[in-house]
């Protein structure tokens, strides 16, 4: 992550940067209401012209202690080639911008593996540096590939 | 002695029995794999999910149940290829004879591997395995289930029979076996 450039733009004009572009650099913090805004982070070098993370939300609030109140929250990532790889949605969450790390109460919904893969529950944890979800309760996964065929070729 | 004979006949006759139990093709759709769990963590950068506490898998051919559950997911495209399952296992299925199969063990790893133009499948039981048909009970250890050959293979087993297999005599007494 430590590399990772960032960008953030807001439709409304109103935040300024929602993460860090590198480590060296201070971060700077929302100081207001922001709407439609994306978060991007790079691969290393020498792909880091492709996007490894996006993540975006309808709608962002700023909380005491760094804090955001994320409306439909969307975490998306990709290959070195620029294919969608996961995407994790929420209708609401709680971001802590210096961690890097989101969670709430609520519910969540992944998609992966062309969509063969659907994850949902209730509550979750998002840590972005280790691109690690955990999801509290009742998760429900439905994978749509014959798993247990009997016989298959590797692509 | 009786008894002995007819174990032996039991284990030659379903020994016989799963290498020509080959499975056919199926015509029947593929349906999507439900897993229900209490929580889960999961790995993005490596893939893998880690579901804990109540876990279920119901499958159109398999359904298991345990405590603790490890899938590595493939890529785009690819074979699921490991699946360790821990803690009070349970794996119930039915064959293509529609014979029901009821698997109890504390752990067991799904591995599916391609080696040129050889597929190797098996699901490998251990921590007191213990396969159940409406005929027979057999403990080994370890357990290994081969899917793509579609028969059992057992180390130090032990059977146990359903029906009263020594009264009688006759063949009637010989209980079939996988």
């Amino acid at each position: 992550m430590s590399r990772d450039a960032v960008k953030f733009s807001l439709a409304l004009g109103v935040m300024v940067v929602f993460l860090a572009g590198a480590a060296d650099q201070p971060q700077k913090l929302p100081v207001g209401h922001a709407t439609d805004f994306t978060s991007e982070s790079y691969f290393e070098p020498p792909h880091e012209q492709q996007v490894k993370m996006r993540l975006s939300g309808a709608e962002a609030v700023p909380l005491p202690g760094g804090l955001l109140d994320v409306k439909k929250l969307k975490v998306e990532t990709f290959n070195v080639a620029g294919k969608s790889e996961v995407v994790v949605s929420a209708p609401q969450c709680t971001y802590a911008m210096l961690d890097g790390v989101a969670n709430s109460a609520g519910r969540l919904e992944v998609l992966a593996l062309d969509g063969k893969l659907h994850v949902a529950g209730e509550g979750f944890l998002w840590r972005q540096a280790e691109a690690s979800l955990t999801i509290s309760n009742h998760v429900r996964t439905t994978i749509d590939i014959d798993i247990f065929s009997e016989k298959k070729t590797l692509p | 002695m009786k008894k002995i004979i007819l174990l032996l006949l039991a284990v030659a006759g379903g020994s016989a029995l799963a290498q020509t139990n080959v499975p056919p093709k199926s015509p029947v759709p593929h349906q999507p794999t439900e897993i229900s769990s209490d929580s889960a963590d999961f790995d993005l950068n490596i893939r893998r999910a880690i579901y804990r506490g109540h876990v279920s898998v119901v499958d159109p051919k398999v359904k298991m149940q345990c405590e603790w559950l490890v899938v590595d997911l493939p890529a785009s495209g690819g074979h699921l290829q490991n699946v360790n399952a821990e803690t009070n296992v349970v794996i119930d299925f039915t064959d293509e004879k529609g014979q029901t199969y009821h698997v109890t063990s504390a752990r067991a790893v799904y591995a599916y591997s391609l080696e040129g133009s050889v597929t190797n499948e098996t699901v490998t039981f251990t921590g007191n395995p213990k396969v159940e048909s409406t005929e027979s009970t057999i403990l080994s250890e370890p357990l290994v289930w081969d899917r793509t050959a579609n028969k059992f293979h057992f180390y130090n087993e032990q059977m146990y029979f359903k029906q009263n297999i020594s009264g009688g005599g006759g063949t009637n007494g010989i209980p079939k076996l996988f």
